[in-house]
């Protein structure tokens, strides 16, 4: 293997691990539109939906691409209840600081649950098609990561052509902009966020199973997603779906080449060395608009 | 003549202990320009913004079209005809001219008719037509005001209150502005308008009311104030006074 196949190799795996930040990263984005906090719950939501997939196939013998159609409605059904649960009353504060709170509290929750129910031994869904391996000029490519970033980039796709072309769609997009101007407009302003959230929660559920049958994940590894699908957000950008796919993609592929580089342990230093970094020299990221910067 | 379309009763609004508004009562018939006039802080914006349902009065009445509105939120007035075209037009800078109007027609009953007031907005202001594909935040600033105006439009509503038309335009946009809303109420929708430019606004209105640290203090019709010596002294006369901050209302 030639040292060229092993940084093309160190790439690849990169950008395919980084596009589960992105899945997760436009998650983020779509409810800070709406609700204007960083829903750091995020991370912890997807490796409970990886569990929900994970039981899927235990259970009742589902394969994880054929949950994926289960998991990601169930994904957003949940959404929707756990807005109008905790976050009905607290989105009508102007102190966005209740709603992080609440944010917080869920994810030390849904942590806790899941150490009750699944302890916090890792667990990982085999998969035939996942496990399959393309082996070529040297390069190994994990089918399971490459239909990951295939996901990825569909569910990008889909939300774009949501937030564009449909009604609600635009009315998110409105809301984000100017929650106020759509209630007079007569549009229920707590019904699109909800929506929004769930929206984002569906996203989650997308990313709970493309993880599942990729990556060995455990409870706690949920809040550490979360805060890399931070970083991933702000070296995109907010208010753009793609913007936010491919701040994840770069972190990935970052954090792989310090790796191979520095070394496995720099990792982390080196995701929130750029996370420090991005906030100080770009604070509207890669491809966020300068403007929504401005406002927020 | 024509019937009663908005009737005010006794209301009473306060931000937490700081009372904004004391007994006013006001009355809008249908067909009409009834513009509320006073100096900044007067109340006007906090009178409109009860009457569209996003501020809850302490006490006191808002009637329209023989309803109570007690304390019906935002969309079921808007479904009602009551639309707001806020200060600042607010307008979705992001979005497309064509999908702010799309926004502004998003209830069922408004969507029923969108090609009709889209026809209607377009017919009162071309340019929205040429720039229907822009973004919103690159019109100008009466183009902006032009598609907050239209926006509103597009709810199909009986009551337009439009919150400082003239903000930020020069005189000569200005009357272009105000020379659109006569035409919109000439097409039939009730226009109730608050406006720093009290010169302009006593001239294209019906009747008007005089607002003062959130009182009525004064009402009558257009010309009866426009002539009258108080309210010429407070808000059009002297230069130097801050309440005849709209100097649009200087250019005959």
């Amino acid at each position: 293997m030639s040292s060229g196949s092993v940084l093309l190799q160190v790439l690849i795996n990169g950008v395919l691990f980084g596009s589960l930040y992105g899945l997760a990263a436009i998650g983020l984005s779509i409810i800070f539109g709406t609700m204007r906090i960083i829903f750091l719950a995020q991370g912890t939501m997807i490796v409970f939906f990886a569990y929900v997939c994970y039981w899927l196939a235990v259970k009742a013998g589902i394969d994880p691409y054929i949950s994926l159609v289960i998991v990601t409605p169930i994904a957003f059904v949940v959404g929707m209840g756990l807005f109008y649960a905790l976050f009905r009353r607290a989105a009508a504060l102007e102190d966005r600081n209740v709603s992080l709170l609440l944010a917080v509290g869920l994810l030390w929750l849904v942590e806790n649950l899941m150490l009750q129910f699944w302890t916090a031994n890792a667990r990982f869904v085999s998969d035939a098609v996942a496990d399959f391996n393309i082996r070529t000029h040297g390069i190994n490519i994990s089918g399971g990561k490459l239909i990951a970033l295939v996901i990825a980039i569909l569910a990008a796709l889909i939300v774009t052509l949501w937030l564009k072309r449909t009604r609600v769609g635009t009315a998110v997009r409105a809301a984000s902009e100017d929650m106020e101007s759509t209630t007079l407009m007569g549009i229920n302003s707590l019904w699109v966020s909800a929506v929004a959230f769930a929206v984002g929660l569906g996203l989650a559920g997308v990313a709970g199973v493309s993880m599942a049958s990729v990556y060995a994940f455990d409870p706690g590894y949920g809040f550490t997603f979360s805060i890399k699908a931070l970083v991933a957000l702000s070296l995109g950008g907010i208010g753009n779906v793609f913007g936010a796919l491919a701040g994840g993609l770069i972190l990935g592929l970052l954090e792989n080449l310090a790796a191979y580089y520095i070394g496995a342990g720099w990792i982390q230093v080196v995701a929130y060395a750029i996370f420090i970094l991005v906030l100080i020299f770009l604070p509207q990221g890669l491809f966020g608009r300068r403007g929504v910067v401005k406002k927020v | 003549m024509a019937s009663q379309l908005l009737e005010v009763k006794d209301l009473s609004v306060a931000y937490g202990d700081v009372r904004a508004l004391w007994d006013v009562s006001l009355e809008v018939k249908e067909g009409e320009i009834v513009a509320l006039v006073g100096s900044n802080g007067a109340g006007k914006t906090t009178l409109l913004k009860t009457i569209s349902g996003l501020i809850h009065p302490l006490k006191g009445q808002i009637v329209f079209a023989q309803e109570d509105l007690g304390k019906q939120n935002p969309k079921h007035r808007v479904d009602r005809g009551i639309v707001m075209v806020p200060e600042g037009r607010r307008l979705f800078q992001t979005l497309t001219v064509r999908e702010n109007l799309r926004m502004g027609a998003y209830l069922p009953k408004a969507r029923a008719s969108f090609d009709a007031s889209l026809e209607r907005v377009y017919d009162l202001f071309p340019i929205l037509k040429e720039r229907a594909n822009g973004k919103a935040g690159l019109l100008s600033g009466g183009e902006q005001q032009m598609l907050a105006i239209g926006r509103a439009v597009m709810a199909g509503p009986r009551l337009v209150m439009i919150d400082e038309a003239s903000l930020g335009l020069s005189p000569i946009l200005t009357r272009n502005i105000f020379d659109l809303i006569v035409a919109l109420n000439e097409q039939g929708t009730t226009v109730l308008l608050v406006e720093q430019n009290v010169n302009m606004a006593l001239k294209v209105c019906h009747r008007a009311y005089v607002m003062k640290t959130g009182r009525i203090v004064m009402s009558g019709t257009g010309q009866e104030l426009a002539t009258n010596d108080e309210v010429r002294k407070a808000y059009i006369g002297s230069r130097g006074s801050t309440a005849a901050r709209g100097k649009g209302g200087r250019a005959q």
